[in-house]
């Protein structure tokens, strides 16, 4: 398949490692990659803040950076950012070429359990890992059935990574409590934020896994500065790198 | 960090300032989680152990829906049928007109003490003090509510209004007010204590008073719900009982309370069914039924689709159990009677602090949680958008946020700063850094800056 990349500004510019993983991975399953120029951020931090007026521009410019581009999906290694993509894209342009912009929007995890499943993993990834089920993932992009839903469950994340060789799929206690990042609730709300994420980041270590692996780079970002301000035995990874590794 | 009040009354903070304080205490928010994290287990427990749960959410929220659309209607056939079973009913529009009514009924009757039972709307109203303040003796009997009201605090949670009171803090409570052994905590005993106190309280009250569950418009009835039987003692000792509801209470008919009463006890405690369900439909011989429909903002709520729906509430309070910042910042931290999700819905409106909307990281567990499927996490992100429209922004937002979006929208100057940024972060000591890291640096260590954006990386790999 023809794959446009989707590289939110915080994985841009911070954690550019899980766009380079995320770009090798799709690349080793046969697919043609490109990145269209002209990204911007998705508006979320402003839309999140009730301000739609600020988020308009930032969201129309990189809208319009997918308008027109030949590609068969579009393709975004965050959840949180692909949600918030979605939703203000059609807050803010109702034209055809903006719906079929939309249609093709995936989360990398909901890709390759929907669209375009891995065959085989080549390589082993022989470690215990503790899943991070981030919650605009689940809650939103039915990743995985969030805790409070009764009823049959699945679990895309886990289907995904499970069909690796010697990999141990573990949960934190509490499993789908939110992180406590937010967006500017980080730092609006600094005090309940923390503490969020320094129970999270003790669930997590609490597992003896030896990564936090999960699929939303700005929880992770958060879980990594309370991990290391902790000082806890375990490291963040994100699921392309885990996945790429692997293949 | 500076808060900024845009129109910040005396005396009220924002949330993330009460929220800061209780955070302090670490061992207290653990124990404080810990508790309500408890509550939201027993009720996993209990929803799964029914298998048409999702089933019952949707038909909840249906009822709801239902009669939230034809209001007018249900209400008129509620009142109707009330007056059949010889009920009096009264309407008022706002707290002011509902305390006023419930003084106009007590005094008639020279009522001197009034036992009052499980009313948040009361709450709400602020009758407690309006009734003290006419000479008039009010004894709230749940367990809890006795509780805080003895401590003289409002409640802190919708169903367990004591629950950030450990039970030596209730120990040397009643050993003040009700005379208990000094340092005795163990809670059947101070329970026992508190139904000898009850029992007295019961049988010299002049008059009792109960919130609503749901009124039963076909049958002109309503169900109140408790699970220490007292506001059964109460309506059924004096001879004057009197029930207050809004608007949003009443539902078509039995059945339909019936689906209501199996969610509700199940999602709020954990429990099948709560122990008491009573229906009342006519006053006792020679007695006085009053029923007080209050408004109070609610048909106002209703006019905003998106508002209007946090009225299918029926305040079982799991969606305060679930939620990770109401269980670590406490129910006071909100500037309204009702804390969490569904006071954040239902209240930021009236927040002159304008930030319990962002009280929240919208992680959506409330929306699931709720069954009525109120969509907690869309209301309060609606809540925000209303908020910034009207200028009512906290935390500097007004000033800082079209700068952002400005800022986000250029990739240029996006590309330039970020890449000072980085390089800040790699070659200067966290020392220099922390000053200007704000509340993530606080809290967080800062992230391990990459060499480049990924969007160069590519340019230098990848393109032709």
């Amino acid at each position: 398949m023809k794959i446009a990349l989707f590289i939110p500004c915080l994985v841009n510019q911070m954690m550019p490692d899980v766009a380079i993983a995320t770009l090798e991975l799709l690349e080793k399953l046969g697919h043609q990659v490109i990145l269209p120029e002209g990204q911007t951020c998705c508006g979320q931090p402003m839309t999140n803040s009730g301000c739609f007026d600020a988020a308009r521009s930032t969201t129309l410019k990189l809208l319009n950076a997918f308008k027109g581009v030949e590609c068969d999906a579009i393709v975004c290694p965050a959840a949180s950012c692909l949600v918030a993509a979605k939703e203000n894209f059609h807050e803010f342009d109702s034209s055809p070429e903006a719906q079929a912009v939309i249609d093709k929007l995936y989360e990398l995890t909901e890709f390759l359990h929907d669209i375009a499943p891995i065959p085989v993993f080549r390589k082993p990834f022989a470690h215990k890992i503790s899943l991070q089920l981030s919650c605009h993932g689940i809650r939103m992009l039915s990743l995985a059935t969030p805790s409070e839903q009764m009823g049959p469950r699945f679990n895309k994340v886990e289907a995904v990574l499970a069909k690796i060789a010697g990999i141990e799929i573990l949960y934190p206690d509490r499993r789908d409590e939110c992180c406590g990042f937010g967006g500017t609730f980080a730092v609006d709300e600094g005090a309940v934020s923390a503490k969020m994420g320094k129970d999270k980041a003790q669930a997590h270590a609490a597992t003896g896994a030896k990564y936090v692996v999960g699929f939303d780079p700005s929880c992770l970002l958060h879980l990594d500065g309370m991990i290391r301000r902790q000082q806890l035995p375990i490291e963040i990874r994100h699921i392309a790198q885990v996945l790429n590794a692997a293949l | 960090m500076a808060y900024q009040h845009n129109h910040g009354a005396v005396g009220s903070q924002v949330h993330a300032h009460k929220a800061d304080i209780f955070c302090r205490d670490e061992t207290r928010v653990d124990w404080h989680s810990k508790a309500l994290w408890t509550l939201r287990e027993k009720r996993d427990r209990a929803a799964g152990s029914i298998p048409e749960w999702e089933q019952l959410r949707q038909l909840g929220s249906d009822i709801k829906l239902h009669t939230l659309t034809n209001l007018a209607q249900y209400l008129e056939i509620f009142e109707q049928n009330c007056l059949a079973n010889g009920i009096k009913v009264h309407w008022a529009r706002d707290g002011a007109e509902h305390n006023r009514i419930v003084h106009d009924i007590l005094s008639s009757h020279k009522v001197k003490k009034l036992v009052k039972s499980k009313s948040m709307l009361t709450e709400e109203c602020h009758l407690n003090p309006y009734l003290e303040q006419r000479g008039i003796e009010v004894i709230d009997t749940d367990l809890g509510e006795r509780i805080i009201q003895l401590a003289k605090m409002p409640p802190s949670h919708i169903v367990v209004p004591a629950i950030h009171m450990k039970k030596e803090e209730v120990g040397d409570l009643f050993h003040e007010k009700l005379g208990t052994k000094a340092g005795a905590s163990d809670p059947l005993y101070l329970t026992r204590a508190a139904r000898a106190h009850l029992r007295q309280q019961f049988l010299s009250a002049d008059a009792a008073m109960t919130g609503v569950n749901m009124a039963i418009a076909d049958k002109g009835a309503v169900v109140v719900c408790t699970n220490e039987g007292n506001a059964d003692m109460g309506a059924n000792l004096p001879k004057l009982q009197l029930h207050s509801m809004g608007i949003d209470k009443v539902v078509p008919d039995v059945d339909s309370a019936a689906v209501l009463l199996r969610t509700l006890a199940r999602n709020a405690t954990g429990q099948p069914v709560t122990t008491y369900s009573a229906f009342y439909r006519g006053p006792q011989p020679e007695g006085e039924m009053h029923i007080i429909i209050v408004d109070n903002g609610r048909t106002e709520m209703l006019k905003d689709k998106i508002l209007a729906e946090s009225l299918k509430c029926i305040r079982c309070g799991g969606c305060l159990n679930t939620c990770p910042v109401y269980r670590r910042s406490g129910g006071y931290s909100y500037n309204y009677t009702i804390p969490g999700p569904i006071g954040i819905a239902v209240g930021a409106k009236l927040d002159d602090t304008n930030s319990i909307a962002w009280a929240c990281t919208l992680c959506g567990s409330c929306t699931y949680i709720c069954p009525t499927k109120v969509p907690l996490d869309k209301i309060i992100f609606h809540h925000r958008r209303l908020k910034a429209e009207a200028g009512q922004l906290p935390y500097g937002k007004n000033g800082y946020m079209p700068l952002v979006g400005k800022f986000m929208a250029s990739p240029t100057m996006l590309n330039c700063s970020m890449s000072m940024a980085r390089t800040a972060l790699r070659i200067l000591p966290g020392s220099l850094l922390k000053p200007f890291s704000g509340a993530w640096g606080k809290y967080r260590e800062l992230p391990v800056a990459p060499n480049s954006s990924f969007e160069a990386w590519f340019k230098q790999h990848r393109s032709l």
